[in-house]
């Protein structure tokens, strides 16, 4: 059950190579999350790929998905170009990088980790990242704020998951049928 | 380092379920992976921990590099590998799977509730992922004031690279720390 690859503005189809080198040279630029942007400016406005709408379409699904949404979108990319394998290709193209360099990062943190000052660096940038992650996380309330159902469920959350720390898969199980449920009876703002 | 293949399973074990819900992402797993490493399965300490998670946010890539570090930390090579493959295999073959109906599905009421509904679970996992971090951080009060800082600044300045944030931090603490010793 192949789906048919995708011809781009009538070229020829985009090799496995090709869509490996593309996505390995996306996983060591993409800092600091945000891989969706970095595919967007690579794969649509400088090789043209996928048309806009297309890929708007699937990050709208992977958002939607469990995983990393950058990961979702890259399996997606790589099926609509060469199916599975490139899929295949473009998922461990992106991640071959980042995985080499996390772990040479690791070693080399090994063997200093009894120091000091390496320490107090490490504690300053998770300090920065907490920041970052909180900063995503208020975003997300922001955009619904409107609303108070929305923001019981995520007071809820922060509370089971944050502070009682609860395991987080029951959570999740229980609170997401209830947000759900509250999303179809409360329709206002909805375009659709 | 341990290459008992027992220790291989138990991070499948972990990861694995995690992958088909980090809902909204990795960063609404990081919670639960402190929770999992630190509390119930003690592969690494607070103090490991937090270090792994400023070296994972400092590394490129699509998010939650944090697992391939933690099996790094228990099983070495393998465990990296295996912490990987499990968090990120599940979720691909789903998103694999579903992008077939998607456009099928598209616009439909069911689409728009979950898409609505699990945002702010999205949300609340991740603020809680910063909490997480923030109680196991052997760093005390100033990493507090450093994070609420950083939240403000990026707030305040989208746009700034994370990567200009992560050096000011780091700096920082390097400084203070070189004149307290």
């Amino acid at each position: 059950m192949m789906e048919q690859p995708v011809h781009v503005d009538g070229g020829e189809q985009i090799g496995l190579p090709a869509l490996f080198a593309a996505f390995f040279r996306l996983g060591i630029v993409s800092f600091g999350g945000g891989t969706a942007g970095w595919l967007y400016r690579e794969i649509v406005e400088r090789r043209h790929w996928i048309r806009d709408t297309e890929f708007l379409s699937r990050a709208g699904l992977a958002h939607l998905m469990p995983g990393s949404g950058g990961v979702n979108l890259t399996v997606q990319v790589g099926q609509l170009l060469r199916g599975g394998p490139g899929a295949v290709a473009a998922v461990f193209g992106l991640l071959s990088g980042p995985f080499v360099i996390v772990l040479a990062l690791a070693a080399s943190y090994a063997r200093v980790s009894q120091n000091a000052t390496v320490h107090a660096v490490l504690d300053g940038i998770a300090a920065a990242a907490i920041g970052l992650t909180f900063a995503t996380g208020l975003k997300l309330v922001q955009f619904r704020v409107a609303s108070a159902g929305p923001l019981a469920i995520t007071v809820a959350t922060v509370l089971c998951v944050g502070v009682l720390r609860w395991p987080m898969i029951p959570v999740v199980l229980c609170l997401a049928p209830i947000s759900i449920t509250l999303a179809l009876f409360d329709r206002t703002g909805w375009n659709a | 380092m341990p290459d008992d293949p027992r220790i291989l399973l138990a991070l499948a074990l972990v990861f694995a379920p995690l992958s088909l819900l980090s809902i909204g992402g990795g960063a609404s797993l990081l919670a639960e992976i402190e929770h999992q490493s630190v509390g119930v399965h003690a592969w690494t300490t607070p103090r490991e921990f937090a270090d792994l998670f400023a070296i994972s946010r400092a590394a490129p890539g699509p998010g939650t590099m944090l697992s391939t570090l933690v099996g790094w930390k228990v099983g070495g090579l393998a465990g990296a590998l295996s912490a990987t493959v499990a968090l990120y295999l599940p979720s691909c073959l789903l998103v694999y799977g579903v992008a077939r109906l998607w456009r099928r599905w598209r616009g439909s009421i069911w689409h728009t509730a979950i898409e609505r509904g699990l945002a702010p679970i999205a949300a609340g996992l991740i603020l809680a992922g910063g909490i997480a971090v923030l109680r196991v951080s052997p760093g005390g009060l100033m990493v507090w004031l450093a994070a609420a800082l950083s939240t403000g600044i990026i707030l305040w300045r989208p746009h700034l690279h994370p990567l200009v944030l992560f050096a000011a931090g780091g700096a920082l603490f390097g400084l203070v720390g070189a004149i307290e010793l």
